[in-house]
């Protein structure tokens, strides 16, 4: 893609004939998009952030990072590795909302690398029985369990009736004391089991296509076992490490569903000290008094913190991403079948592993079909009231309406606005194509919660007294949300077909006389439509269960909440009673959406795609 | 059927100059090849014609109409591109068909027109598949037989005949020269292969670092080169590198201490003093004493490889070596001293330059 041509009038020259009307509604619809639904809003954010007494002024960041409330390098209070009546306490140290959310963040993304790498050396590396099984279960924590996998969590290390300090202690009388997992250490907890699939998916990329002959050249070389893997493989596969760890970062740091979740789960006002909790609170207060500008300048610095690490490891994995350079031929890469002893061992940790980190979603369905959220340690007896109340429960059903409604919504803006950007950027030689290909990027790395102050401050002001202000009616903001969250991948995906369409394909069209549009239409829509409907797909799956703008935009009118939102209610408030059933039967009909999309993409459209696209 | 000019086309890429000056006049009906080494530019130059391609500077004409700006779809060229770019979703009649619809041409005329094209590509009972399920030289066919169904102004073939091997590709080749020859189309035609250009043309452009060298018909550009670039791409050749004596009706060039007469064929000519190079064809050789016109060149032979009709041979004169096709009724000794003669109008003269 050639930029803005040496002179002016070549590059008015260029537009004038590259521009035809197609092409014209496309790029016009890309950039409007964009600006609206995400720099504006943004730029909102950060004007409120920077405005003190009616002045431009650093007061509220000043404010934040000085305040013991939100940095504090002493402890604020908060328990780890306690032992009081038996019981060791595990819920973290708090050092303020800001550096508790960076801390936490920080463990996860350490957490998921270690489990991620170690999972996917096993995955790409060794032979055992049971292997594609095992492949299908590591990745369970990918379905969708939003606040109730914290709460399943909460309630199984509950220090007097979980399930597991029962088995642990009083069955297997295997550890000393009973835990207690909560607070600060409950979220990392539960982020780790929920994210690690991000960082192994990503990892067992890049391990399968490194070359086998780079590893076994070094081997030649005298170079084996730890050597090897740290002068060869690990270098080669540090790029994948590197962008999947970013991603369980910025997905730790925006996270609310384990916040939620603790807090529903057992009320510990330590669940409630990290950034992404304090931001959604601060919209309870938005409906009479507007948000305050501190919370703006908090969701500036969350959002200053994911976009530069997010740039900084794109930067750096654009200038590792090592082509390899092998020619022809696939290779069969190295698998090892382990001794009978390895073999078991590495079966039982793969065990191991799944139960932890499938015990939200296995909760969740016992949550959903028993009365287990009343009952104590164990259930006592199945139900169907709890799935029953999502055809007969008004409020249940119209959250999931609403959320249907909003999903089906945004899958159509975001194909049409993503395929538009994606053709453009892919196959037109329009300038300024590099702005448009770098902001259709930025929402990856744009915490939800951040992108949700910006549209409150921006809407409920801009277009106050309009269908899209938020005080109105919320419903197209978080459409609008859901749409520009999930954009990159839509765009990347669609991007992904074009680039299987060879420009002679296009080339040719035209030669015979077709005009841009129906050359577009013609050729490249039949031969790209199977990319579109699996991005369909897999946003359709994404916007159903997103949580950011929908816990925080859908607080704002009652019937317009979407299921996410209805279920962070019910698990945050009526955690003692059993309703909190109600929620994980919304999840697991979210769960079930998910397992239907993922089937579809796979068997039907034949797609390989890793479910959060990362 | 039209006349193409060129006047001043540029195009750059960045720093790379892929067409670099390039004024050519391509008359009507005619048979045109860009020849050239791969990255010389010839196939930017064609997608220029084609209008895929827009130039920095200069200007295009298809008769007296200037379609510098106009853009692909609007021109009425014919491409055929290298890797056929055949529409995959769609069949074979779908593909030849597309561009009679695209310009809105009725249903049962497109029918007739596709039956017909197809029958002269001969693909006639193939209309039904999908260009996967087509050999190379078959979707070749169809990526011939799809251009030809809109009648084209001009023909533009980029490299066609690369993907097919070597006894189709010269069946392809005489069949294309046949149908151009047919429907008197003007041609052009893109390819790195000499030979190939040699045997459809009726013009020939030698392209190199995006400039023209020399445009002519095959002969003229085999029997006179106007430069050292095109004697080398061209045909086989020895040269040895001397220096100009005397210019007169034959330039005398001094090589170690024998002395040559030759011809230029170069537009400037050469002057006494010049540093040039002598270019000879291996078969313009003889090993024959014949009469005075002749160079006489003694060497040692180095090899000798019986080869059917002739007998090749390789010669050490001083530093240079010499290729020379013999009569193959007699035996050749390697080792031996051996004279050969060339005639002084075929002993081409030109100004040294280096070539990479």
């Amino acid at each position: 893609m050639t930029s803005w041509g040496p002179n002016f009038d070549e590059t008015i020259t260029r537009l004038r004939r590259e521009l035809d009307p197609m092409t014209l509604i496309q790029v016009v619809i890309g950039y409007l998009t964009l600006i609206v639904f995400l720099v504006l809003p943004l730029l909102s954010m950060v004007i409120e952030a920077f405005i003190y007494q009616g002045a431009v002024s650093l007061y509220w960041f000043w404010d934040i990072l000085t305040s013991v409330e939100f940095t504090s390098l002493a402890s604020q209070g908060g328990r780890m590795f306690e032992v009081r009546r038996g019981i060791l306490i595990l819920w973290g140290i708090d050092h303020g909302i800001l550096l508790n959310s960076l801390i936490v963040a920080f463990s996860v993304a350490i957490a998921c690398s270690v489990i991620g790498i170690i999972l996917a050396f096993i995955m790409a590396r060794y032979v055992f029985p049971g292997k594609q099984m095992f492949q299908v279960l590591l990745l369970v924590p990918l379905l969708a369990t939003p606040f109730v996998n914290a709460y399943v969590i909460g309630k199984l290390f509950d220090p007097r009736n979980g399930l597991i300090n029962f088995i642990l202690v009083d069955l297997l009388h295997l550890l000393p004391w009973r835990l207690d997992i909560d607070g600060l250490f409950g979220i990392t907890f539960a982020q780790t089991l929920a994210y690690y699939p991000i960082v192994y998916m990503n990892v067992v990329a890049s391990l399968n296509s490194i070359d086998p002959s780079l590893e076994e050249m070094a081997e030649n070389l005298g170079a084996k076992g730890l050597r090897l893997f740290r002068t060869v493989t690990f270098p080669l596969m540090l790029p994948g490490l590197a962008a999947g760890a970013i991603m369980t970062f910025i997905f730790s740091l925006e996270d609310l569903g384990a916040p939620i979740g603790f807090v529903g789960a057992r009320a510990n006002p330590l669940a409630r000290k990290v950034a992404s909790y304090q931001i959604y609170s601060s919209f309870a207060e938005a409906l009479t008094g507007g948000i305050s500008p501190k919370t703006a300048a908090l969701a500036f610095i969350i959002l200053i913190v994911t976009a530069s690490s997010y740039g900084a490891v794109r930067w750096y994995v654009n200038r590792r991403s090592y082509a390899m350079l092998s020619k022809g031929g696939r290779w069969s890469p190295r698998v090892k079948k382990p001794s009978t002893r390895t073999r078991t061992l590495v079966v039982v940790f793969l065990l191991l592993i799944i139960g932890l980190a499938s015990m939200p979603q296995i909760g969740t369905v016992i949550l959903a079909t028993t009365d287990w959220a009343t009952s104590g340690t164990l259930p006592t007896e199945f139900t169907t009231k709890y799935l029953s109340t999502l055809w007969t429960n008004s409020q249940v059903t119209q959250a999931v309406l609403n959320s249907l409604l909003y999903s089906v919504v945004a899958v159509a803006a975001m194909i049409l606005v993503g395929s538009s950007i994606a053709y453009i950027v892919g196959k037109r030689d329009i300038p300024g194509n590099k702005v448009l290909d770098t902001l259709a990027t930025i929402p990856v790395a744009i915490p939800g919660i951040s992108l949700a102050i910006g549209y409150f401050l921006f809407f409920s002001d801009v277009f106050r007294d309009t269908p899209l202000d938020p005080l109105i009616d919320p419903a197209l903001l978080i459409i609008c949300a859901y749409m520009i969250r999930r954009l990159p991948f839509t765009t990347r995906s669609v991007g992904a077909g074009l680039q299987q369409v060879d420009k002679s394909l296009e080339e040719s069209s035209m030669n015979l006389g077709a005009n841009h549009p129906t050359t577009f239409y013609r050729i490249v829509l039949p031969l790209i439509i199977s990319h579109m409907i699996n991005g369909a797909i897999l946003g359709f799956v994404y916007s159903m269960s997103e949580v950011s703008a929908s816990v925080t935009l859908g607080a704002l009118r009652e019937d317009r909440v979407p299921i996410t939102f209805f279920i962070s209610q019910i698990v945050y408030g009526a955690a003692a009673t059993g309703s909190v059933s109600i929620g994980a039967a919304l999840c697991v009909l979210l769960m079930t959406v998910q397992i239907a999309a993922m089937a579809i993409s796979n068997f039907i459209l034949k797609q390989k795609t890793s479910f959060l696209g990362v | 059927m039209v006349n193409v000019r060129l006047i001043n086309v540029t195009k750059r890429f960045g720093d790379v100059i892929a067409a670099d000056d390039v004024t050519l006049d391509i008359k009507d009906g005619e048979f045109f090849t860009f020849l050239g080494p791969s990255g010389c530019g010839k196939t930017t130059t064609m997608r220029i014609v084609a209008g895929l391609e827009f130039p920095n500077e200069g200007k295009v004409f298809y008769d007296d109409k200037d379609v510098t700006q106009l853009p692909s779809f609007e021109r009425n060229t014919g491409m055929v591109f290298q890797n056929y770019a055949l529409w995959p979703h769609m069949t074979v009649k779908e593909n030849v068909a597309y561009g009679l619809n695209v310009r809105k041409v009725p249903k049962d005329e497109v029918n007739k027109k596709v039956q017909e094209i197809l029958e002269l590509v001969k693909l006639g009972g193939l209309g039904d598949r999908f260009p996967n399920q087509l050999s190379g030289g078959q979707q070749q066919r169809v990526a011939l037989a799809r251009v030809l169904a809109i009648n084209p102004d001009i023909l533009l073939l980029d490299e066609p005949l690369s993907n097919l091997d070597a006894k189709l590709r010269v069946e392809m080749r005489e069949e294309i020269k046949e149908i151009q020859h047919r429907l008197g189309i003007t041609t052009i035609y893109v390819t790195h292969d000499q030979e190939e250009a040699m045997a459809v043309s009726d013009r020939v452009a030698i392209q190199n670092y995006g400039r023209i060298r020399q445009v002519g018909t095959p002969q003229e550009i085999y029997n006179k080169p106007t430069d050292l670039f095109i004697a080398t791409f061209i045909g086989k050749g020895a040269l040895m590198e001397g220096v100009v004596e005397k210019v007169g009706e034959l330039v005398d060039v001094k090589i170690g201490d024998m002395v040559l007469q030759g011809i230029t064929t170069n537009e400037d000519g050469v002057k006494p003093g010049d540093r040039v190079a002598c270019v000879m064809r291996p078969e313009c050789f003889t090993v024959d004493e014949p009469d005075e016109a002749f160079n006489i060149i003694e060497g040692t032979l180095e090899w000798s490889a019986f080869v059917g009709s002739i007998t090749e041979l390789k010669l050490t004169v001083g530093r240079f070596s010499l290729l020379c096709d013999a009569p193959s009724d007699r035996t050749y000794e390697a080792g031996a001293k051996l004279k050969i003669y060339i005639p002084k109008s075929r002993t081409i003269v030109l100004p040294w330059m280096d070539l990479d």
